[in-house]
């Protein structure tokens, strides 16, 4: 929405948004946690409210939607071929901006090892029953992974009523923010055992329980550290995975670091006037920079309808260097600012983040807390890269 | 409440079905008895899919009969019942000189079972048809197919279903009592049922079964094998199927990849016996070993490529100190007239089928008149593949006429709504999220049923009244859910 | 004397403070350490003596095209109101439509907060 929004504000007048679901706003109608916004309109929202913000404005410039409707395939000239109960038809785009979102890494992703029964969902399919569906998953509840959605899940379960036997994180540290450490376990004493992950699943008709154990450094299961663990539910938040099936079958390249398309400083992928953004470019942690990256990819869209960006002259790199998982864009053309966004391997604090050109600093950021789990930006002006041959973002 | 029949047969899985099928095209009062809610949630359904051709089995075993005329009928079948098939052929490959001896033994006893269009191949013919593949030379079997396995089983019974067998689902066989007509059969639900002719197709419970009636010389040992599934990305690495030679007393768990008719391919399966006829779990020793396997035989994969993992069981006649295989067990009791037992029916079970259908009801004939109806219905309804498989311009007509075709609900795998509500409402019914899967292919995506299951739910509850407790995965205390939020 | 440890959550920085305070009915902090800014202190004192949240949850709507209308608190609440706050929570009925800030239940438990719906009902037709 974000996207659509942006585009029509910087004056394209012929701006259409497909969403396959009845509704707008994707994800954030399920996420009635507040927390949205902070940034963006400076309040504590929750995820519908956000939602209903960008809906309100789209409607207020009478944008077109078309709900209900999915896009089953793209080609390399932007043709849509959309499916809805109005008809299979095909869409003619000069511009077409991907934001899909992501899906959530499944137990059969994972091999996770014994048997099938149900009461194994991932967090979000269970925060679907649970807030837009009005059905309760379970009562006596394990969860996988302590990244916000299992901490956000950990505790709406417990204030329904569920009871929550801990959450159970593979790496030594949480992926989650300490805000919801804090608010989601600390306040209703549920245990977060770090380095111990799920080893098995018991139950031959729904769950029975699971067999968790301390992991060693290469997360692999220490012998004697294991022990059962009852249960009926078994909530699965072990990664959100860019749903870019839409990209690969139109051939677009992926980054695997971030299993989004690679993009330049106007989020365009290798198809030309094709942008990508939001959680389908990667994964966010915060709505706000979602909607943010978005507007510019809104704005980058228009620019390229109206013949104002034209191939750059040069392509230059960006790499992840000591310490950094990843950055995007992938490649910058040097010719405008950008705003890099990238992640950090590990959790440090006192550190600095620098973009260098070989021995040249270009920008830096002073830092006091670094984490995995949350999405750091650096602005880079056009005049300190016009000339770079290629950047390297490292930690320092 | 007593049910009588003229046949009754135990088990609802492929050979039951196909038995089913074949009884239904006759004026008389048959059903079936399956303990699950649904039919083939047994081996039927937990396997490769694969249509053999019959060069394994030893000529003269009603293996090797059974399966050659099994695959030659499988054709027809599938086209009246709408199942997919694609006879894509099988490469036995020789990867050392030893195995070259094994390829011509192999084709001998394929020739001697008639099984048809059989070749060696020499390196460049085998690149041809399987590009950047290994080994010395390949026996070629172009009889060999793939199926879906379950399809078929569900396919099999709603056609018998629609020609008047009754399906009684969720009946567990408890006690048999032979009684002047025939057979006086309890259940564990409290129900019974009585018939002349009582036929066993319990698969991995058949030799419980058999001790119901004082039979005692059958044992089944379940063999567990494992696999997993890969994400239809891969699926135009392998053009056919390709497997190694045996070898006798080889390390090694011999694991392959096949090929599904709808896009996956299968790794697997491992062999382990196993002491519950229904320990189907999956296990981290085995899953490695199928990965490492997987990652050694396509090099493309990446660990996002792995879906899912399910296991099957093998019906093993043979105990583990034995192994091999031993030939099906077919046959009607002199000592219990009207039992006619099926015994140890693992692979090639599944390509086998129809023909063990041909052979029971000949046996049945023996014991009962059989009269031909006019009425049987040979073609099931509907089509074999799915909407997303037709042409642009086919979707766009079949859309125009029903909206329900344009609503995709299962977004990985582009199920439509109209899909799902087919599937839901198939002659013999759903009890079972699993019984929707297996019928629709919703929830056998990249996701799982992660984006889909909530909008399956939302379809259950406000077409067809489900509440919360209603839902069920597999068995009959596998709910879903715990209840309301409010 | 006890000492606790705990991640500021005002601001990214995260400082992580280890506060070092006197137990009993009303405990009395002695001392805190680690901080960046003033605000880290007031805060500690806050969480440790009276920690507030925001929570959020759904009422039942009858007639919407949602069986659910999602809900949070206007304002903090102690974090010991939140069970009493959950119960008139969880008995309320609500009918469509329901509007985005449409105050649902008015300060439940005694506490001074408003209970709020955060997303529109519409009237299922």
């Amino acid at each position: 929405m974000s996207a659509a929004v942006s585009a029509r504000q910087n004056g394209c007048d012929n701006v259409l948004l497909l969403e396959r679901d009845r509704i707008l706003g994707g994800i954030l109608n399920q996420c009635i946690h507040d927390g949205f916004g902070l940034h963006r309109f400076g309040e504590a929202l929750t995820g519908p409210e956000y939602a209903q913000r960008y809906i309100d404005e789209y409607e207020k410039m009478k944008g077109e939607v078309m709900l209900g409707t999915i896009v089953l395939n793209m080609d390399a000239e932007r043709n849509l071929f959309v499916s809805s109960r109005n008809g299979f038809t095909k869409i003619e785009a000069r511009a077409v901006i991907l934001a899909m979102g992501c899906r959530e890494r499944t137990a059969g992703a994972i091999s996770l090892p014994g048997t099938r029964p149900s009461g194994i969902y991932t967090a979000g399919a269970a925060q679907n029953f649970i807030n837009l569906q009005n059905i309760m998953v379970g009562k006596r509840v394990v969860i996988m992974g302590s990244g916000d959605i299992g901490l956000i899940m950990a505790r709406r379960m417990t204030l329904e009523g569920a009871r929550v036997e801990g959450v159970f994180e593979l790496l030594p540290y949480s992926s989650g923010l300490p805000r919801n450490i804090q608010q989601c376990l600390n306040d209703y004493d549920i245990p977060l055992h770090l380095a111990t992950s799920v080893i098995q699943i018991h139950g031959k008709e729904r769950l029975t329980g699971v067999t968790v154990a301390r992991m060693d450094g290469n997360f692999k299961p220490i012998q004697g550290s294991e022990w059962f663990v009852p249960c009926d539910t078994l909530l699965l938040s072990v990664g959100l995975i860019p749903e870019n099936e839409l990209s690969r079958n139109a051939s677009i390249a992926i980054e695997p670091r971030t299993s989004g398309a690679s993009v330049d400083d106007t989020l365009m992928t290798s198809i030309p006037g094709v942008f990508s953004c939001g959680n389908v470019l990667h994964v966010h942690d915060l709505a706000d920079w979602v909607s943010e990256e978005s507007a510019l990819a809104g704005q980058f869209a228009v620019q390229y309808l109206n013949g104002e960006i034209s191939p750059p002259q040069k392509s230059i790199p960006i790499l992840a260097g000591a310490g950094v998982r990843y950055v995007l864009p992938q490649s910058i053309s040097g010719q405008r600012d950008v705003t890099l966004s990238l992640r950090v391997a590990s959790p440090s604090r006192n550190r600095v983040v620098k973009v260098n050109d070989g021995e040249r600093l270009v920008a830096n950021k002073k830092m006091l807390r670094l984490h995995p789990a949350e999405m750091i930006h650096i602005k880079v002006k056009a005049e300190k890269i016009s000339e770079a041959g290629r950047l390297e973002v490292s930690v320092a | 409440m007593t049910n009588f029949y003229d046949v009754i047969v135990i088990g609802a899985g492929v050979v039951g079905n196909a038995i089913a099928r074949e009884l239904s095209r006759f004026d008389i009062k048959a059903a079936v008895l399956e303990q699950e809610l649904d039919v083939g949630g047994g081996t039927s359904s937990r396997n490769s899919g694969v249509v053999h051709s019959g060069i394994h089995y030893k000529p003269g075993t009603l293996r090797a009969k059974l399966d050659v005329q099994g695959n030659a009928m499988m054709g027809a079948l599938c086209s009246d019942l709408k199942v997919k098939i694609q006879y894509i052929g099988k490469l036995t490959v020789a990867q050392e000189e030893a195995d070259i001896k094994t390829l011509h033994s192999l084709k001998e006893q394929g020739e001697a079972n008639g099984v048809p269009g059989l070749s060696i191949l020499n390196r460049e013919q085998m690149e041809r048809l399987q590009p950047g593949i290994g080994g010395l030379m390949a026996l070629h079997s172009p009889s060999t197919g793939i199926i879906c396995p379950y399809g078929l089983t569900i396919a099999l019974a709603e056609n018998a279903y629609v020609n008047g067998i009754s399906y009684h689902l969720g009946q567990q066989v408890a006690a048999i009592n032979r009684t002047a007509e025939g057979f006086d059969i309890s259940t564990r639900q409290g129900e019974r049922f009585r018939s002349r002719v009582l036929i066993n197709s319990a698969g991995l419970y058949s030799d419980a079964i058999c001790r119901m009636l004082g039979i005692d010389e059958y044992r089944i040992y379940p063999c567990r094998g494992e696999y997993l599934i890969l994400d239809k990305r891969l699926s135009g690495s392998l053009s056919l199927l390709v497997y190694p030679a045996p070898h006798k007393g080889g390390a090694g768990l011999g694991i392959h990849l096949t090929n599904t008719v709808d896009g996956n391919i299968l790794i697997g399966p491992s062999n382990e016996y196993v002491g519950e006829a229904d320990d189907y779990a999956s296990t981290a020793e085995i899953m490695n070993l199928l990965k490492k396997e997987g990652h050694e035989l396509l090099p493309g994969i990446s660990a996002a490529d792995f879906i899912r993992n399910f296991s099957g069981l093998r019906a093993k006649q043979a105990p583990p100190s034995e192994g091999g295989f031993r030939d099906f067990v077919i046959e009607s009791r002199k000592d219990i007239p009207g039992f006619i037992n099926l015994v140890g029916i693992e692979s090639p079970g599944l390509t086998s089928a129809p023909a063990i259908g041909l052979m029971v009801r000949n046996l049945v004939e023996e014991l009962l008149p059989l009269p031909l109806k006019d009425s049987f219905i040979a073609e099931r309804e509907g089509r074999a593949g799915f909407f997303f498989e037709l042409s642009p311009e086919e979707k766009a007509d079949l859309v125009a006429q029903n909206p329900d075709y344009g609503e995709v609900v299962c977004r990985c795998e582009q199920i439509t709504r109209k899909e799902v509500l087919d599937a839901i409402q198939n002659p013999l019914g759903i009890r079972t999220i699993n019984g929707l899967k297996y019928r629709s292919r919703a929830m056998m995506g990249r996701c799982q049923g992660g984006f889909c299951l909530p909008r399956i739910v939302a379809i259950l509850e406000k077409e067809f009244g489900y509440r919360p407790e209603d839902y069920l995965l597999q068995h009959a205390s596998s709910k879903l859910f715990a209840g309301r939020v409010r | 004397m006890i000492k606790k440890e705990l991640t500021c959550v005002l601001c990214p920085n995260g400082c992580p403070l280890e506060i070092t305070l006197e137990e009993g009915p009303t405990p009395v902090i002695k001392e805190v350490v680690g901080y960046h800014c003033k605000r880290g202190p007031e805060w500690a004192e806050q969480e440790l003596i009276n920690p507030m949240r925001t929570i959020a949850s759904s009422i039942l709507v009858g007639g919407g095209d949602f069986p659910l209308v999602s809900v949070r608190t206007d304002s903090a609440i102690p974090l010991a109101s939140i069970a009493k706050v959950m119960e008139a929570i969880k008995t309320v009925r609500v009918k469509a439509p329901v509007r985005i800030g449409d105050i649902l239940i008015s300060k439940p438990a005694d506490t001074s907060c408003n209970i709020i719906a955060t997303r529109h009902v519409r009237t299922a037709s």
